[in-house]
């Protein structure tokens, strides 16, 4: 049942709503979420789980992945659900003489911002993951980095929240929003209206059309990445391995463009299988995968783990996620419109920042104030 | 039907485990397959997904109708890697 009044209505329940629902369920409010369909049925369910610390950019970026992964492991340790939360360190492979020496500088500065990464040569690289291909130039390894189930996360994360006195509402769509005097004042939905003073916008590669409903323009483009899943497998890697090449694509959109696909991204799967990503394309709201891209990743991956060509793929899929020009979410209140505050653009870190955005959102609308600074992960910065 | 009962054969999903995510609020194919894994394993859901749909619609009244089946994605059987890489001869027959 709809409930007639809320202190706060989170739209979207993805990762990023679920995580910001349970922080604030927490913290004693009357929470609303509204999900358009089902609890992690968008973003949150098509793509890897990686917490990747060492594909961040070195400053506040990286600051706050790390703050999330203080969280994550304390959430495996409270939640009542199991996220498949495990914590084996990541590897990206680095296929040429020039990414050697980029990687020696991404090492570098990482370093100097208290990630504990290490640059390892071909044969150190092969002794911690021995099904890398001999024709490899080397690797970073980063020991903290981690992994977490997303779907599992987004159900853990909203159940708890429920039982916190929580309304969690799936398949409840936002038709509009309602302002007075330059202030939130209620939610339309399918089932009937909410009234509010604060709407948390947790939509994701939606948030844009949530922001026209009160004429905010909101910069977050759909950015695919298409992925292939294989059968169940004896263990080949104890991580996740991916191109490093895929820094330099996560960073430079023309660089994707050229090389669409062609940076594999391994993650081995509690379950035993092994999802391969990912393109990283412009394609508006496209949720097919292509043959182009899907040959590409497999000859990325075959490339960097050879033994990969006499597995099989069982399903390829795509997810669409929440591109901004900068590689930042937006997060926090907005200029012009008072209660409106945005949590949405993570692209791929969505699942590495879920659990800090929660915290960081909560504390926000809870206390007005937050412990680490938004000001860099504004809206207004775009203008 | 008895709760142990395997309704996903390939994962291994039990029909205790369905019923409980649709009594909690879980109303499609979909999104049964993302709590419970019932779907995701080497058949993709052939055999399973009708089962699926026929308890929703019986735990939840929808007509059998309404209910969606889950998306269907390629490969339609599975396949190497390697002959997508592009390898030829990559895997003996």
């Amino acid at each position: 049942m709809l409930p007639q009044i809320a202190d706060v209505v989170i739209i979207g329940g993805g990762v990023i709503g679920t995580s910001i629902v349970y922080y604030l369920a927490n913290r004693g409010l009357d929470v609303v979420l509204l999900e358009k369909e089902g609890i992690g049925s968008k973003t949150s369910s098509a793509g890897e789980g990686v917490i990747f610390l060492q594909l961040k950019k070195p400053g506040i970026h990286l600051k706050i992945a790390m703050e999330s992964l203080k969280q994550y492991r304390k959430l495996r340790d409270e939640l009542d659900y199991d996220i498949e939360f495990t914590n084996h360190g990541t590897m990206l492979i680095i296929q040429n003489d020039e990414e050697f020496e980029a990687m020696r500088n991404h090492t570098k500065d990482l370093r100097e911002n208290g990630l504990p990464l290490k640059l390892l040569d071909r044969k150190e690289a092969r002794e911690i993951e021995p099904e890398l291909s001999e024709s490899i130039y080397g690797a970073t390894f980063s020991p903290l980095d981690a992994q977490v189930n997303p779907m599992n996360f987004s159900f853990a994360m909203a159940n708890s929240a429920r039982k916190m006195g929580a309304n969690i509402l799936p398949y409840t769509e936002v038709l509009g929003i309602k302002v007075k005097k330059e202030k939130i004042n209620e939610v339309v939905t399918n089932k009937g209206n909410i009234s509010t003073n604060i709407v948390v916008n947790a939509a994701g590669i939606f948030a844009p059309n949530i922001g026209k409903m009160v004429n905010v323009n909101i910069p977050i483009t759909p950015r695919r990445g298409q992925l292939l899943v294989t059968e169940v497998i004896p263990k080949i890697l104890n991580r996740p391995v991916t191109a490093a090449r895929y820094l330099a694509i996560k960073y430079n959109p023309d660089i994707a463009q050229i090389a669409a696909g062609k940076a594999a991204a391994i993650e081995p799967t509690e379950n035993g299988n092994l999802l391969i990503g990912s393109t990283r394309e412009f394609v508006g709201f496209n949720y097919y995968t292509t043959f182009e891209g899907i040959k590409d990743i497999a000859e990325n991956a075959i490339a960097m783990v050879p033994k990969l060509k006499n597995i099989s793929i069982i399903r390829t899929f795509a997810g669409l996620r929440p591109y901004t020009v900068d590689g930042l979410p937006i997060l926090g209140k907005v200029d012009d419109l008072k209660g409106f505050i945005m949590a949405a653009g993570h692209e791929g870190d969505g699942i590495a920042l879920a659990p800090i955005t929660g915290e960081l959102i909560a504390e926000l609308i809870a206390t007005g104030k937050t412990k680490i600074d938004l000001s860099k992960f504004n809206l207004e910065r775009f203008k | 039907m008895k709760d142990d009962i395997i309704i996903c054969r390939c994962e291994e999903v039990r029909l205790g485990e369905i019923k409980k995510a649709i009594l909690e609020g879980v109303i499609t194919v979909e999104d049964v397959k993302r709590r419970t894994r019932a779907g995701m394993g080497l058949c993709q859901g052939k055999s399973c997904g009708r089962i699926i749909a026929r308890l929703i619609s019986q735990y939840t009244g929808q007509s059998i109708k309404s209910i969606l089946p889950a998306t269907f994605r390629p490969p339609v059987r599975a396949i190497k890697l390697g002959h997508l890489g592009g390898e030829e001869n990559c895997c003996p027959k």
